[in-house]
């Protein structure tokens, strides 16, 4: 070492043999530093640097696991899944050439392309190293080119994911409703539920109700990639990996709906000449939903993509407003549709026999005001009056039974609150009472609020849902059931998981035999003077009731520039089929349709006859296989409907010991 | 082959084992480093070293002495090629520092750190006043070194503007300058720096040199090699990954490794003790070059053994305290590990002069 005295024949030069000793000293002790550095770093920190330098190659790459599929009654599969080429580019090692080969390959239009460009030089920080989604759902030719030209596309890489697919297109489209990819905020309340950034959701209808079933649980693979996110060999893997970990995803739940594919398309067929409505077809029995209609529809498929901002306003700015459900989103006043409730609460609370004949002079007085009926009836009973939908029979009616007591018993029949099937935002519908009038109303309640109320305009406010639900009950006889869309959930190896049995609300407290009294009065609109008589069809006898409900006011509000469709009153129908055995109700709503006779009924007719032609001819035949439907049912008066039919439908204590009436 | 006799007598053993120690150190670096992609590198690495080895032979080969008279025109001529590669100089990466000679990218101010060591120590030698140095004698120095800086600085090169400065400000030290003459001179040049910053340098030029300052002002770019750099040599822990095991380095993690950033892949594959090894041998090779100062038979070997002594000394400190993080990502090569011809061969010849003074310490 340099500390031993150096023996120089240049001893003159003390002062310079001192600064050499000096400078190896300085220089021995910087060394030392450097020393001391590295085992600061190597030997004290040594472990974890060792982890953060694993954590730059070792990545849990999450395998998703395949969404459940959404299946109709019979087994036809509405939501699916397929493999789709997606492309994303990493940041920081896309470098402008990259791109534009990619976009040249891709044929992307320079605005995706400067989108993508923008984005990628936005991103700021570690996020420049994490891979970004640039282009959906690449075609199998682009995506072969993406790929052999991966050397000269840096920072690109191709994936193929599982793609939400929806085989019938716009039909059911609301029922069904769309996912797509989850957004900042969401991520942050859902990352407990084991949700990633660049995960979808279903964003409307079951796919968003049944997202916990639907999606399964995503596996991951630990894998080793280098610097520029290529993923290495299998052997370079096992041997930075000592345990290479792969947990396998489980796919989705299968769920399996009561809608009839073919009779939602058959639905969906009858409205072709009206551009916007809603129609409902319910099992009368069990309360199962058999179709969900509401027009215009839209496509899943695209939704479930992204959406160009021009597809996103013209959805949004749509007058018929397709990405509204109708049938339970959206309130519509139920015009005479809603006449069976004050009936039933006249008959309940004995104001009235269903026999007593009431004075049809075309108009009713009350104080200055005159009420019109839309013709001269004459001297009509409770069967004429809803089935030729005589206004002034039920104002006469409804002064006698009084506004509140007819919304306790449409409260009874479920209107006014939401039926739970807890599918898109149900809206609970409204019921006003003379309470909620003397609050709001400007001069406070008033008996021509209450003959409003009966005929289902004013303030009383339903959803088609309720009233299939509603009608339902009337035809099996009281039991409010529970709206009901998902028979059966199933695993994707199609072991059952879980099964629904319809459900009852309640059972209406309305005595059986006025419930029979509706029923026969209903029957009549299909006959002779009858509303719907010439809708009526020739094989099968339906009972029902027409409603054509004014909304000019609402068409004012929203009918700007389109005011043919903005003004035309609602046009309803709303019965069940065979009326001797119901099977199923059917609700038809035609946005500003018009009458409700002569455009709703022949919609819901037609809806039933392909039911009871195509879709279940088997159930058109009575269960206990007794009568002969449709003929004999045609031929057979109204007043001779036979009595036991209703005994037939099961024994029930509500129904026992009835038989007096009023 | 008289000359060749002589220096076969006199060879320095143990300065020639520590060049080879540390050439093969960095040759089995090299070719771990350069495994991924970049297997042509190594070859032409191989090549830069006997092409600086036959420099090697030949700088100690011609007694030292005969340099002495030809040191001031070297200096020209470095600077003359410094001017002419500023304007005619082949560009990589935005600076022009490179001849581009086809086979060969001849880098001017590697050659020119010879050159300034040769050029100061005539300097110190021809001045016969070791008594009375006044400050101009230290003003001197500092105007020759101010001219290749400026240069360099000017490519911009800023590694290598720092080191040249470096080794003279040593030089001067040792030579006994009058400390307060080299604080005056210090004090000068901090006050010529704005007006050589303001006046001389282009924006961009300025951008680059902040941007070697302060790595945070590119965070993906300095900043990440930094890191990546400190995880991979803490990562190597005591005895490190082993060779090509390393995964920054094989997985490229470390960018530029096998130039500016080698110590990084030795510190992730051998270790602390394969880093010690190295520190411990260059630190050897610097001890020694001191010893030859103190022995050379004049000053002009005294001189010129404290600068190549000192121009190892920089880079190492430069270089590895750059790798581990106390000190700013300046790009500087650590000698005869680093990739590159130029600075391979400069080496060569430095520690070439080292041998030719070693050889002829005795003889008169």
């Amino acid at each position: 070492m340099i500390t031993a005295p150096l023996a120089t024949p240049k001893t003159e030069d003390r002062e310079l043999n001192r600064r050499l000793r000096l400078m190896a000293w300085l220089c021995t002790l910087a060394f030392v530093v450097l020393a001391g550095r590295l085992w600061q770093l190597q030997v004290l920190r040594g472990e974890l640097y060792l982890r953060k330098s694993a954590d730059n190659f070792v990545k849990d790459i999450e395998i998703p696991a395949l969404r459940g599929q959404v299946r109709d009654h019979k087994g036809r599969v509405l939501g699916d899944n397929r493999a789709a080429y997606n492309v994303y580019v990493t940041p920081r090692f896309l470098t402008p050439e990259a791109l534009e080969r990619l976009c040249g390959y891709l044929n992307l239009s320079a605005e995706q392309a400067t989108a993508i460009k923008t984005r990628a030089k936005e991103t700021r920080g570690l996020a420049r190293f994490r891979a970004q989604l640039a282009v959906e759902d690449v075609s199998r030719e682009q995506m072969a080119l993406v790929a052999t030209n991966r050397q000269n596309l840096p920072g690109v890489q191709i994936e193929a994911v599982p793609r939400r697919t929806y085989p019938l297109g716009t039909s059911a489209a609301h029922v069904l409703g769309y996912i797509n990819e989850i957004s900042a905020a969401e991520l942050n309340s859902r990352r407990e539920q084991g949700y990633r950034s660049g995960d979808l959701i279903g964003r409307t209808g079951l796919e968003r109700q049944w997202e916990g079933y639907l999606r399964g649980t995503p596996g991951f693979e630990r894998v080793v990639v280098d610097a520029k996110g290529q993923r290495k060999s299998a052997d370079e893997t096992r041997e930075l990996l000592q345990t290479p970990r792969r947990q396998d995803p489980v796919p989705g739940n299968n769920i399996v709906l009561t809608l009839d594919a073919d009779l939602q398309r058959l639905a969906e067929r009858a409205f072709r000449r009206y551009p916007a409505g809603a129609a409902v077809v319910v099992d009368v029995e069990t309360g199962r939903l058999l179709a969900l209609v509401s027009k215009p529809g839209f496509d899943p498929n695209l939704l479930s993509g992204r959406l160009t901002f021009a597809e996103e306003a013209r959805l949004n700015q749509d007058p018929y407003r397709p990405r509204l459900d109708k049938t339970l989103r959206e309130h519509y006043y139920p015009g005479s549709t809603f006449k069976v409730v004050p009936a039933v609460a006249a008959l309940e609370e004995g104001v009235i026999s269903p026999d007593e004949r009431v004075q049809c002079k075309g108009y009713h007085e009350l104080g200055r005001r005159w009420f019109r009926c839309s013709k001269f009836h004459g001297r009509v009973n409770m069967y004429e009056a809803l089935a030729q939908s005589c206004n002034i029979y039920f104002y006469k009616l409804g002064e006698r039974v009084g506004m509140d007591r007819i919304a306790r018993y449409a409260r009874e029949f479920g209107l006014g609150e939401p039926t739970g099937l807890g599918l898109n935002g149900e809206v609970p519908g409204f019921i006003p009472t003379q309470a909620w009038y003397r609050e709001h109303a400007p001069g406070g309640f008033r008996l021509g609020y209450t003959l409003n109320a009966t005929i289902g305009q004013g303030a009383t406010k339903v959803t088609v849902l309720q009233l299939a639900m509603l009608y339902a009950a009337i035809a099996n006889g009281g039991s409010l059931n529970l709206p009901q869309l998902v028979e059966r959930i199933d695993t994707a190896a199609n072991a059952p998981v879980q099964e629904f049995p319809p459900r009852l609300r309640r059972r209406v407290a309305v005595k059986p035999v006025h419930l029979e009294t509706l029923q026969r009065a209903l029957a009549g609109t299909t006959h002779q003077k009858g509303t719907a008589y010439d809708a009526r069809l020739k094989d099968i006898e339906v009972s029902g009731k027409t409603g054509t409900a004014q909304v000019r006011k609402m068409g004012k509000v929203r009918s700007e520039g389109r005011e043919q469709f903005g003004m035309g009153d609602h046009a309803w129908f709303v019965g069940f089929a065979p009326t001797r055995r119901p099977q199923i109700a059917v609700v038809v709503l035609v946005e500003h349709g018009g009458l409700g006779g002569h455009v709703a009924a022949p919609v819901a007719m037609e809806i039933m006859r392909g039911y009871f032609e195509q879709v279940a001819p088997e159930r058109r035949v009575s269960r206990r296989g007794a009568d002969e439907p449709g003929r004999a049912a045609d031929a057979r008066p109204l007043t001779d409907l036979p009595a036991p039919q209703l005994k037939d439908l099961g024994p029930s204590p509500a129904r026992a010991g009835v038989g007096g009436g009023h | 082959m008289p000359a060749f006799r002589k220096l076969w007598r006199g060879f320095d053993w143990p300065l020639a084992l520590g060049i080879i120690g540390i050439v093969a150190i960095g040759l089995v670096n090299l070719y771990s480093a350069t495994a991924v992609n970049q297997r042509a590198l190594f070859q032409k690495q191989i090549w830069a070293l006997l092409l600086g080895g036959g420099c090697f032979v030949a700088a100690a080969l011609i007694d030292y002495r005969a340099y002495n008279r030809l040191a001031y025109f070297a200096y020209g001529l470095g600077v003359l090629m410094l001017l002419v590669v500023l304007v005619f100089g082949h560009k990589v990466n935005g600076a022009r520092r490179w001849f581009d000679l086809g086979f060969f990218r001849l880098q001017p101010s590697e050659l020119m750190k010879i050159f300034m060591i040769g050029a100061v120590a005539k300097f110190l030698h021809d001045d016969p006043t070791p008594q009375e140095r006044k400050l101009s004698h230290a003003g001197i120095v500092f105007g020759m070194a101010a001219v290749p800086v400026a240069l360099i600085l000017a490519e911009p090169d800023l590694g290598t503007a720092l080191i040249i400065f470096l080794v003279t400000f040593t030089m001067v030290l040792v030579a006994k300058l009058k400390l307060w003459h080299v604080g005056v001179l210090t004090a000068c040049g901090i006050v010529i720096t704005p007006v050589v910053w303001l006046g001389l340098l282009k924006e961009y030029q300025q951008n680059r040199i902040l941007t070697f300052l302060d790595p945070q002002r590119d965070p993906s770019g300095a900043g990440w090699h930094s890191r990546q750099s400190i995880f991979a040599i803490g990562s190597g822990r005591l005895t490190g990954k082993g060779l090509l095991h390393g995964t920054q380095n094989q997985l490229q993690f470390l960018p530029e490794h096998w130039t500016d950033f080698p110590f990084a892949v030795l510190g992730e594959e051998w270790g602390f003790l394969g880093g010690v090894v190295l520190l411990s041998i260059y630190l050897f090779l610097i001890l020694w070059a001191i010893k030859l100062a103190h022995e050379a038979r004049d000053r002009f070997g005294t001189m010129i053994c404290v600068g190549v002594a000192a121009l190892v000394f920089w880079h190492v400190l430069l270089n590895i305290g750059m790798v581990s993080g106390i000190l700013p990502v300046v790009g500087v090569t650590l000698p005869l590990v680093s990739y590159g011809g130029s600075s391979v061969v400069t080496m060569l010849v430095a520690v070439g002069l080292l041998m030719n003074v070693s050889v002829r310490k005795y003889s008169y």
